[in-house]
């Protein structure tokens, strides 16, 4: 398409120089005239046009650019610093909660123990008493069951000696007297049988 | 899309209508000799070259009556002496267009700019047609330019290769104007543009390679022995210096050669309605219509190749390690 129109522009130029030549009654222009002044002149245009749009509109547009390109990377910066952060706190929170719950484990099975420990201690030492207690029980029975039969003998000896001082003090007839001492022995049994 | 077939098919009717009438035209021309002397006069070359090149007449839209809608202001003279060759610096019809296009240039970019700033301010981003400004400047910085002019300093060049495409443009758009013309569609105009680009590609590879740019003049290879060193720097000098002349001449006459062709297309498929008679306007009313949209899309990519290739030479320069 390009060549085409190309060599048909030539074409038709060629052709229009020479029909311009034929009829060249006033000074034609042709394509490949040299002119001084539009070189100027474009310099001069191009010059200007080039100062005002580097000194004023593309630094303005590409300067507003620039900065929303700054901003929006900063926005990204500080969104990635952010979430960075986040991440940091939430693996600290996460670590954290994992050490509490490690540390209430600890505690819960401390407790249990101590707990357990605590059972066994109140059990041996109820045991403990307990065994105490009936130690002293039965020592104490004992001790009631050997002064009873302190007594009880000392109150047979008494009972002996009262006899006997009853025996000596009466003394008169044998007979008497082993009545009497026969009556005191009966009567003894069920005195030895209720102090059992 | 939804009016395609309906213009395709009134567009058929008006050509299936318009056979018939060209023979009965062509007939009754035939008979009138006057008729053709004034078509002759109106000859396609005579309406094309004074619309493409330069003059001292500026066209302006004004209403002369149903036959000519145009009328044309003599531009100033401003003859200066140059060493005893009195050259016109006075105002032409292009250098008109350059200013207007460049006012245009000015004017756009720079209440875009305006409005840019100040709703950055207000909102944190542009809106509406600076947004849109933006996305082309930001799209052929990043993407374009920087890649080609390399970094380290390449952002500097930035300004001028967007001023070139800008002002390219603006320059490429006007000639599809009615009453418009394109400066950029005159050699003396893209050569200037390319001597600025070669003179600002000389001063970046002078600053960024300091006594080493004159090794992109003298071919100097350092890791070869002398005996080969010496004929090869004969030999490739020239050639050196040719690839640094023809550079400016590849842009000067690219961007001349493609608007200089659409034009003439445009005016000679006009011009064939003034040839042949009224009844083929639909043809070349179509035809002049669907290279006038090609021509946008060229006057698009012409400034875009014009301020690459400036970007691409100045990246090229400024990374030469020989």
């Amino acid at each position: 398409m390009r060549t085409l129109s190309l060599s048909l522009a030539i074409l038709l130029t060629n052709a229009s120089a020479l029909l311009a030549q034929e009829a060249a009654a006033e000074p034609k222009s042709g394509l490949m005239d040299i002119r001084l002044n539009l070189m100027f002149w474009t310099l001069i245009i191009f010059g200007i046009l080039y100062w005002g749009l580097r000194s004023w509109a593309f630094p303005a547009i590409l300067g507003e650019v620039d900065k929303r390109e700054k901003a929006l990377q900063d926005a990204i910066d500080a969104a990635k610093r952010d979430r960075d952060e986040a991440q940091r706190l939430l693996e600290d929170h996460q670590r954290q909660i994992e050490a509490a719950r490690g540390e209430a484990q600890k505690l819960i099975a401390d407790g249990r123990a101590v707990a357990e420990k605590m059972r066994t201690d109140l059990l041996e030492q109820t045991h403990h008493e307990q065994q105490t207690m009936l130690e002293r029980a039965r020592r104490e029975i004992e001790a009631e069951k050997d002064r009873a039969v302190a007594q009880l003998r000392r109150e047979a000896v008494n009972l002996a000696i009262a006899g006997a001082s009853k025996v000596i003090e009466q003394n008169l007839d044998n007979t008497k007297n082993r009545q009497l001492v026969e009556g005191f022995l009966a009567s003894l049994p069920a005195i030895q049988t209720s102090g059992r | 899309m939804r009016y395609r077939p309906l213009s395709l098919a009134i567009f058929a009717a008006i050509a299936l209508a318009a056979a018939p009438l060209s023979g009965q035209q062509a007939e009754h021309r035939a008979q009138e000799p006057g008729a053709q002397l004034a078509h002759k006069a109106l000859g396609p070359a005579d309406i094309i070259m004074p619309h493409i090149t330069d003059s001292k007449k500026l066209e302006l839209p004004c209403w002369k009556g149903w036959e000519e809608w145009g009328c044309e202001v003599t531009l100033p003279t401003w003859n200066v002496n140059l060493g005893g060759r009195v050259v016109d610096f006075g105002p032409t019809k292009h250098v008109v267009w350059l200013l207007i296009a460049a006012i245009c240039t000015g004017l756009v970019v720079g209440f875009a700019a305006r409005s840019h700033r100040r709703s950055s301010a207000a909102i944190g981003r542009p809106k509406g047609f600076a947004a849109g400004l933006e996305g082309v400047i930001l799209y052929l910085r990043n993407e374009v330019f920087m890649p080609a002019l390399g970094g380290h300093g390449g952002e500097k060049y930035i300004p001028f290769v967007l001023s070139l495409f800008f002002f390219i443009l603006f320059c490429n758009l006007f000639g599809l104007m009615p009453y418009g013309s394109t400066p950029t569609g005159n050699i003396n105009v893209t050569m200037t543009l390319a001597v600025v680009t070669f003179v600002v590609v000389e001063i970046a590879g002078m600053r960024a390679l300091g006594r080493g740019y004159i090794n992109t003049i003298v071919y100097w290879p350092h890791d070869m022995p002398l005996y080969l060193r010496l004929p090869l720097s004969v030999i490739l000098t020239p050639v050196e210096l040719l690839g640094k002349f023809t550079k400016p001449f590849a842009l000067t006459v690219r961007l001349f050669a493609n608007m200089i062709a659409g034009h003439v297309i445009i005016l000679a498929l006009i011009g064939l309605i003034f040839m042949f008679g009224w009844l083929v306007s639909p043809l070349a009313i179509a035809m002049a219509l669907f290279i006038m949209i090609l021509e946008i899309v060229v006057a698009f990519i012409q400034a875009f190749v014009f301020s690459l290739l400036a970007a691409v030479f100045v990246g090229q320069i400024r990374a030469a390690h020989h």
